[in-house]
């Protein structure tokens, strides 16, 4: 529509009529090329879009404003005949269009403006699409203009964007939340490790302070016990440092910064921090490692903390004999996965995907199967008051997801108790 | 006469380190069992003048020894000294131990003489002050 002039042309031959009889009026086409102005007009008053004519030589005085155009502008053909931009609206729109005018009538030909904003002195601000065209006509020279109203397409776009920008921020507030959730557990964690790192560092200092007392009491060249003695206080200062160093690394408040893990390695570390809980419990711990040196690319704190939550958790459901705790890690190839893992976690996971995948497994009273569902909620708890916040599977959960790997807590199908399944993809080498 | 101590405690390089300072000018006659299971049978064996007993251990803990201990006719008399790393240091107060309904109770780090003359008055039957 806004492409071609659609002047007919006088010398050309008319176009062949239809070969009928039935129209009276195609004998008296042979003479008449255009149809009545009066059909022009109609066309022109009804088009669904806004069109209007400016007089060039009389000031761009308005000399055609069609009803679409009344609509859009909300002013009324007669208010607007014999008018000019500057009594219609508002002084910096009227000047930008005739700004507008000007360069198209020196340009001679059509020019479409995508996007133009327009003030009326009444109505609201509209959005229009308009094309403009000076028009050589009895020595006249006539600026049409046609418009479209893309208003509402602007201003849903514009709340379109709003909206994004506003689930943007929503998101990045949550996944703030869900990071101060993992630091809470964190620091809860720690809490309850401190007294059993405490008790495992005092024991290394209970020999080194024999030790220093023995040396104290004087040194003899030919004492066989000397040597023994520093050996066993190099031993307990090793001891002690790796549990301390265990603890400092765990309250250590970083972003998931990732780097590759072996997790055998890491596996042990944890079982370290919790060696007093193990012993206190009279846990049997079985670890059956297998992983034939594959590494995963966990942040370190944080997949520290999954294991932690997820062993603690295991520990405290045994409260009575025998209390065996079984630990597999071991490298898998998707489609040898423990079924229990579930179809739903495709998004991450492709058959033939290597992956890493801990099973953590006890010999507590399991899952009951009404609590099975709730175990994520944050807060929810079968512990006794004071024993744990309940923060701890939800945070499991939600680190393993920025791992984009799968956690999943059951019962065991060979015996009563518990098992945490973990799968982390491995490093690709 | 030397003083026999049962030591029982699971951390062996511990053991060795308390045998060797007690025994060392021959006050102490040292017994150590790192394996809490094996306490009662060691004590029976050994007839030790006072048992001294870690709190925290795998399997049986200290508060298991010293049921079987008293329930055992040969070995109910025998003072026990408890040792653990459980207890904060206010919680001890100045004199280095504690007592407890079960007895005396040391704190982890010991030092050496509040562990020799904790165990040679407990030996003794005197009251541990």
């Amino acid at each position: 529509m806004f492409g071609k002039k659609s002047k007919p042309r006088q010398d050309e031959p008319p176009p062949p009529s239809p070969p009928t009889e039935r129209l009276p009026s195609a004998k008296k086409s042979a003479s008449k090329q255009t149809p009545d102005v009066g059909i022009f007009k109609e066309i022109i008053d009804n088009l669904p879009i806004a069109l209007f004519a400016k007089d060039v030589a009389d000031d761009y005085r308005f000399i055609l404003w069609n009803k679409k155009q009344e609509e859009v502008m909300a002013i009324r053909r007669q208010d607007a005949l014999g008018r000019t931009d500057f009594d219609l609206f508002a002084e910096e729109s009227a000047a930008y269009f005739r700004e507008m005018d000007e360069a198209v009538v020196k340009k001679g030909t059509l020019v479409t403006i995508p996007k133009e904003i327009v003030e009326t002195k009444e109505a609201d601000s509209v959005y229009l699409k308009t094309a403009k065209l000076p028009v050589e006509h009895n020595r006249r020279t006539i600026l049409v203009g046609f418009s479209e109203d893309i208003t509402e397409g602007v201003k849903g776009r514009e709340q379109l964007e709003a909206l994004n920008q506003n689930l943007t921020e929503k998101n990045r507030e949550l996944e703030e939340a869900h990071l101060q959730l993992i630091q809470a557990d964190k620091l809860e964690s720690i809490g309850r490790l401190a007294a059993g790192v405490a008790h495992e560092v005092k024991n290394p200092l209970a020999l080194l302070v024999l030790g220093v007392e023995y040396l104290q009491s004087g040194i003899d060249a030919d004492d066989p016990n000397i040597a023994v003695i520093l050996d066993e206080m190099k031993d307990a200062i090793g001891r002690a440092d790796t549990i301390v160093r265990g603890l400092v690394d765990l309250s250590s408040d970083r972003r998931l910064e990732k780097q590759s893990t072996c997790p055998e390695e890491l596996t042990d570390h944890v079982l370290l921090l919790l060696r007093h809980e193990v012993v206190r419990n009279s846990v049997v711990v079985k670890r059956d490692f297998r992983c034939n040196g594959v590494r995963i690319d966990v942040d370190y704190g944080k997949f520290e903390q999954v294991l932690l939550n997820v062993i603690t958790n295991a520990i405290q459901a045994m409260d009575e004999a025998p209390a065996e705790l079984h630990i597999t890690v071991k490298r898998a190839t998707l489609g040898d996965v423990p079924r229990n893992l579930g179809a739903r976690d495709a998004t991450h996971f492709r058959t033939g995907d290597e992956v890493v995948v801990f099973e953590i497994s006890d010999t507590g009273s399991g899952i009951a199967a009404d609590d099975l569902s709730k175990v994520y909620d944050p807060f929810f708890t079968t512990k006794a008051t004071g024993a744990g916040t309940g923060l701890g599977l939800s945070v499991v959960r939600k680190i393993i997801e920025l791992h984009h790997g799968k956690f999943k807590l059951g019962n065991r199908e060979d015996r009563r108790g518990a098992v945490a399944t973990i799968l982390v993809p491995t490093i690709k080498s | 006469m030397a003083i026999k101590v049962l030591a029982v405690d699971d951390e062996a390089g511990f053991t060795k380190l308390v045998k060797m300072n007690l025994e060392r000018d021959k006050e102490f006659e040292v017994r150590v069992e790192n394996s809490s299971n094996k306490a009662l049978s060691a004590a029976l064996e050994f007839k030790p003048d006072v048992i001294l007993l870690d709190v925290v251990m795998p399997g049986m803990d200290g508060g298991d020894v010293l049921t079987q201990v008293k329930k055992n006719a040969a070995l109910a008399n025998i003072p026990v000294v408890f040792m653990t790393a459980l207890m904060a240091p206010r919680e001890v107060g100045e004199k280095g131990f504690q007592m407890s309904p079960t007895g005396i109770v040391l704190p982890k780090p010991v030092n050496l003489d509040t562990l020799k003359k904790t165990l040679r008055d407990a030996a003794n039957g005197e009251p541990v002050e």
